[in-house]
């Protein structure tokens, strides 16, 4: 194997029975137990992942706000401390270096958390955009700092107790710096799994302890150690984008399904006038959700037909066990190709099967 | 881990258990449990001819598409039914339950190439 980075967890993982498989510069764990089990652990229970792989970038200083603002299509500053954002990182053309998250610790500073296998472009495209800013200060805890997640119903039940602050009361997506096992960590309710979960950011050097703390307390309401293969699965049920799939520096944010996150209001950001556009002139090709009628699963690179149109390309696919064990895609198609309801075709090996358009999200978590 | 005795073994990792002119095939445990959750098993039509090694279909799991390759050459004379409705039989039971085709194996593609038992656990202990 070349060479991966570990994270601080790699031995828990080894302890734990995972497969490991390289990811974003990291050797990951991708199952444990396996994926449908660890998937069903998350909707039904909790589970508990690793994402130390992801880089998280602290900022600070006064301008932070504004200067994200410059080089994002979501708005920063207007976020309250405790507040977490999504947001994107686009490109002159409209497409997107990266999506984001933004977590506002307090009027000054910033957890900004990028998508492992972007890092190597971003720090030092934010770096450069830093540079002459004496009001930003960037500094990189990719590789030492983790980042834990514990998702599912029962996930409350298991984090409160081990965190000083009241976690139970927290909103979706918002944060706090507060202390989990004793040790310093930034506590979020946020997650990529369509379920009710937290995010705890703690140093490396605590995160065996943290995660063995949190595995112990779960035992009793059934959480599972889960990979990357099944935070996939879940992920995409939930109709959330994956960069290099439903996003990427061709794709943008709107092509990509995340309009909302696009605040046009904004005098300028990279790409602006380009999305601004592009929503006017309203050809573009953009990521749908299908479902197929069959049992053979759609896979990312696929060609999609309406009838003997080539209309676009699978990019993500699965069985889905949250949508019936149906088997589900994305899709980029022509607008022509992209009205709910549209019937389509997935060459599969030669074969061409019948899938559906649908509305995202696949899946939507039973509320309270 | 022994593997089943009686049994021969691919490479690739698939079985083929002889009775006469006619043979069954699967994949191994080993091989089961590296693609993890098996959804969907793509077998060759009954009534095809198969040629040694040829890739004749695909068994899937929840992110992987694997080919299948066909360890002895014939007559595909029947599939596992069963697999369509529910493909996660290969993975609880890949030696029984979980079998994929039968061939009435033709003459001149005797399997040859292929391993006995200890072999094939030799070469599942490698691949560790």
């Amino acid at each position: 194997m070349a060479e991966y980075a570990r994270t601080a967890l790699y031995d828990d993982h080894l302890a734990f029975g995972a497969r490991m498989v390289p990811f974003g510069g990291f050797e990951m764990p991708v199952s444990y137990a396996g994926i449908l089990r660890e998937h069903d652990a998350v909707r039904h229970r909790a589970g508990i992942f690793d994402l130390s792989h992801m880089a998280q970038y602290h900022l600070s200083g006064p301008g932070v706000g504004a200067w994200a603002d410059a080089l994002t299509a979501n708005d920063v500053a207007t976020m309250k401390p405790g507040q977490a954002r999504y947001n994107i990182f686009t490109n002159d053309a409209g497409g997107c270096h990266d999506d984001v998250l933004f977590y506002r610790l307090d009027e000054n500073r910033y957890l900004l958390v990028v998508n492992a296998g972007n890092a190597a472009k971003m720090w030092p495209y934010l770096v450069a955009r830093a540079d002459g800013h004496r009001d930003v200060k960037l500094s990189s805890g990719h590789g030492s700092r983790a980042l834990v997640a514990v998702q599912g119903p029962r996930s409350v039940e298991i984090v409160a107790p081990l965190v000083d602050a009241d976690i139970s009361v927290m909103k979706y997506y918002t944060c706090v710096e507060t202390q989990v096992c004793g040790v310093s960590a930034i506590v979020a309710r946020t997650g990529y799994t369509g379920e009710d979960g937290y995010e705890l950011f703690v140093d490396g050097d605590a995160a065996s302890e943290v995660w063995r703390n949190l595995f112990e307390r779960g035992a009793r309401y059934g959480i599972e150690p889960c990979g990357l293969g099944a935070r996939d699965v879940l992920r995409l049920e939930a109709g959330m984008p994956l960069y290099g799939h439903e996003l990427d520096e061709t794709i943008s944010p709107v092509a990509g399904g995340q309009r909302w996150a696009v605040k046009t209001h904004k005098p300028a950001f990279p790409g602006r006038d380009a999305i601004v556009a592009e929503l006017e002139a309203d050809t573009y090709d953009r990521i749908v959700g299908i479902v197929l009628q069959g049992r053979v699963p759609a896979r990312e690179g696929y060609a999609v037909y309406s009838g003997d149109e080539r209309v676009g390309t699978v990019r993500s696919g699965s069985m889905a066990p949250s949508v019936e064990n149906k088997n589900i895609a994305t899709a980029l198609v022509t607008k022509a190709a992209s009205a709910i309801g549209c019937s389509l075709d997935v060459e599969v090996r030669g074969t061409r099967h019948a899938a559906t358009v649908v509305a995202l999200p696949f899946y939507k978590r039973p509320t309270l | 881990m022994a593997q089943p005795a009686g049994l021969l073994y691919s490479k690739e990792h698939e079985w083929l258990k002889v009775d006469g002119d006619t043979a069954t095939v699967g994949i191994t445990d080993y091989a089961q449990n590296s693609l993890g959750d098996i959804v969907f098993v793509e077998l060759p039509r009954v009534g095809a001819e198969i040629k040694q090694h040829a890739n004749i279909g695909v068994v899937e799991s929840v992110k992987a598409v694997s080919d299948l390759f066909t360890p002895a050459g014939g007559e595909v004379v029947e599939i596992n039914a069963a697999l369509e409705a529910d493909p996660a039989l290969v993975n609880r039971d890949a030696f029984g339950e979980g079998w994929l085709y039968k061939i009435k194996i033709s003459g001149t593609s005797m399997p040859d190439a292929l391993l006995g038992p200890d072999d094939y656990e030799k070469l599942v202990a490698e691949a560790h």
